[in-house]
């Protein structure tokens, strides 16, 4: 078997193994179907690159890469874009998770006021 | 609006001083509230039991988180200034009034207790003592000229209190330093005063060293890039 035809078994089944972990992982709702769909998204596009293979091949030549090379800088740079929203999404987390416990707490102080000159 | 300034002490673990420091700002004749930074001692029990108001916060959000909501207490309850006193000792009661006095007599919307200001007197490492030297030089280029841009013993005056009530960073040294930086390239009035500072009463500083470079480097990154909470502009007077 020759060497590019490994290389798109592994990312053909790559690809599927990815959708697979993240459809299970979605039914367990350990992910919300916003990352559910991007992940998908990505193992899909994983497998479909079984089939550009040629493309990257011709790609590699052009870049002086080889064909391992190019798709391990595209993976890289998809990984990164996805690093970079993930921490986006967390730094919005982590301003609303502030802001409900000072919520919180400013809440129960009042309520403790309250009770106090109910009495 | 409330002509009495509110006290505001952010504290984490400090049940080996936080009783006294109660007792030396309501000896002194100030409104305060305790809010307490998810200690796992008993601080907000021992603050509680004074009968001081506690804002007790169901997670630990760091100093800034602690005194932001603080800053919310005052504005929801009409306070039109706010003093920032640590829960360590470290800042004598006595000094709030100089503080204040200063707000109205220099004009400021912020006043800072200085430690290393003419009249004022503490010790401490080589090291620390160049970090701040060095906050200072980079405070001095966005117009804030204080000799101790990391004091914690400050006064806050409306609208700038407003404004911190709405964003406030919740980093070490973001409560002091970032926040004097972006007041004063909002062209906010930043001044200080010399004060006489004590060595904290009791408990253990919740900044270590490697806390304090890993602040530096934030502090001077936010400097150099602009990376940084925003107020909105100084209203014309």
């Amino acid at each position: 078997m020759s060497t590019p035809m490994k290389q798109a078994i592994v990312l053909a089944v790559g690809g599927l193994v990815i959708c697979l972990v993240i459809l299970r992982l979605g039914r367990r709702r350990l992910l919300t179907t916003r990352y559910t769909l991007g992940w998908l998204g990505l193992g899909a596009f994983v497998g479909l690159a079984a089939i550009a293979l040629p493309f990257v091949s011709s790609v590699g030549t052009f870049a002086g890469m080889t064909p391992t090379a190019v798709l391990l800088v595209f993976s890289s740079l998809v990984l990164l874009a996805i690093s970079v929203q993930l921490s986006i999404s967390v730094s919005l987390l982590q301003e609303r998770l502030r802001t409900t416990a000072e919520a919180h707490a400013l809440l129960a102080r009042r309520v403790a006021d309250m009770e106090q000159q109910a009495r | 609006v409330s002509a009495r300034p509110l006290v505001v002490i952010p504290a984490f673990n400090e049940i080996d001083c936080i009783a006294d420091v109660i007792a030396e700002v309501r000896g002194a004749g100030y409104d305060c509230v305790v809010v307490n930074d998810a200690s796992t001692d008993d601080t907000a029990v021992v603050a509680a039991r004074l009968g001081v108001p506690v804002i007790d916060l169901p997670i630990q959000l760091g100093v800034g988180g602690a005194l932001r909501a603080g800053f919310r207490y005052a504005v929801n309850h009409g306070y039109d200034r706010v003093v920032q006193v640590d829960a360590d000792g470290q800042h004598p009661a006595e000094h709030i009034d100089a503080l204040l006095r200063a707000v109205d007599e220099l004009d400021a919307d912020l006043v800072i207790g200085s430690r290393f200001a003419e009249g004022g007197d503490y010790s401490m490492s080589n090291t620390r003592r160049a970090a701040v030297g060095l906050l200072r030089r980079v405070a001095a280029r966005s117009g804030a000229q204080v000799t101790d841009p990391t004091s914690g013993f400050r006064v806050i005056r409306a609208p700038l209190l407003t404004a911190f009530a709405v964003d406030f960073p919740h980093h070490y040294l973001g409560d002091t330093f970032e926040a004097l930086l972006v007041a004063a390239r909002r062209d906010y009035r930043v001044r200080e005063i010399p004060l006489t500072m004590r060595p904290r009463m009791g408990g253990t500083p919740s900044a270590d060293a490697l806390a304090l470079v890993k602040a530096m480097i934030r502090a001077l990154t936010i400097t150099f890039t602009g990376c940084s909470f925003d107020v909105p502009p100084r209203p014309p007077t």
